[in-house]
């Protein structure tokens, strides 16, 4: 077990749980965006501009989250 | 139908069996504990005699340690810093989720009757990744380890940097999106071993009660359960994996995140290893034999 060969692959380990990973938080980022918008907006009573701003940040985070992802593969 | 009516409550939140002070304590805390007593045991059993040549449950249990030790070690040089946390991580989850297939956690407890009049079994065992505060506990751990890793191997300067980004003028847009990506990595993490394991435990209670309705058919009320307790088991194996891996990948991409590669990684803040070419010297080899 302790022959090069032997031992499990890692950047195969890794691809594995991103590829479990990335769809929940693509779907997660623009969520917690859209409700970070939507406490600010009723707590400040200034519907609908920060849901809008919080749900095109989210979106802009969901982006990043598969650019970073992306450029974390194309390292290794 | 007393039996199937308990078995098909289903409630999300765990629930309290007694409470000290402000202490209240829940069937999924006994989960925990359970769990950890069986790890804290198996460990003790394990490092009480161990042998050069394993024998069988020796080798049982090293052989889970050994292969998720072989893992980490491929992936930066710095493995040995986060090596522990990535066992025990996998360890726990695997234990706290095949403890909800033993026969009597989420089936045996005390008979309730809420405000509505309805009658619920509270359990006096549920799997304790059945519980959110239990899931996202172990990603809070998760999480401050891999951004006090960024810290560690970046500095304060490097990681804020980081979280600012590239160029400098497109810091108030960047920032937030910086810190709702960094915040998801958390939510991800806990909401999909709770909703997996949760999802696990409603669907083997569903079926169970299904099969105790048509218990004269003997083939379908045994065969039935017993199929969907094999794919929890594999599932179990898998969401424990899954949270292990993703925790040893967070540390690394933070780790990579401040330009930080392979190559550099010996040059920068963080602990330098004696040698990035991984080996298993430090877990027990059941290969010694």
């Amino acid at each position: 077990m302790n022959d090069d060969e032997d031992r499990p692959d890692a950047g195969a380990s890794k691809s594995i749980g991103i590829a479990f990973d990335l769809g929940l938080r693509l779907g997660i980022a623009v969520i917690l965006g859209l409700g970070g918008g939507l406490l600010l907006d009723s707590w400040l009573h200034t519907s609908p501009i920060f849901t809008l701003v919080g749900m095109l940040l989210g979106i802009g985070a969901a982006m990043y989250t598969i650019w970073d992802v992306a450029r974390d593969a194309m390292r290794r | 139908m007393a039996a199937g009516d308990a078995l098909l409550h289903v409630s999300i939140k765990a629930e309290e069996l007694f409470s000290i002070g402000p202490l209240h304590f829940t069937n999924s805390m006994v989960g925990a504990l359970l769990a950890s007593a069986i790890l804290l045991i198996l460990a003790w059993v394990f490092v009480r005699r161990p042998e050069l040549v394993p024998g069988r449950m020796q080798s049982l249990i090293e052989f889970p340690i050994e292969w998720m030790a072989d893992i980490v070690s491929g992936s930066t040089s710095r493995w040995r810093g986060y090596v522990a946390l990535v066992i025990g991580l996998f360890l726990m989850i695997l234990v706290a989720n095949w403890l909800g297939l033993l026969p009597g956690v989420g089936t045996i407890g005390l008979a309730h009757t809420d405000e509505a009049g309805v009658k619920e079994l509270v359990p006096f065992v549920r799997p304790a990744s059945a519980d959110l505060n239990f899931t996202l506990g172990l990603a809070i751990v998760a999480f401050i380890v891999f951004v006090a890793w960024g810290i560690r191997i970046n500095g304060v300067k490097g990681y804020l940097l980081e979280l600012i980004g590239e160029p400098r003028y497109m810091a108030p847009l960047m920032f937030p999106i910086h810190l709702i990506s960094e915040v998801s990595r958390l939510v991800s993490l806990s909401m999909r071993l709770f909703g997996n394991v949760f999802a696990g435990e409603v669907l083997l209670g569903t079926m169970l009660a299904l099969t105790t309705a048509a218990v004269f058919i003997l083939p379908l009320a045994f065969f039935v359960p017993a199929i969907f307790l094999g794919l929890e088991l594999l599932f179990g194996a898998v969401q424990a994996l899954v949270f292990a891996l993703l925790a040893m990948t967070y540390i690394t991409m933070a780790e990579h995140e401040g330009g930080h590669d392979e190559e550099h990684g010996a040059e920068g803040h963080g602990p330098s290893e004696e040698s990035a070419t991984p080996t298993t010297a430090h877990a027990p080899s059941p290969s010694a034999s």
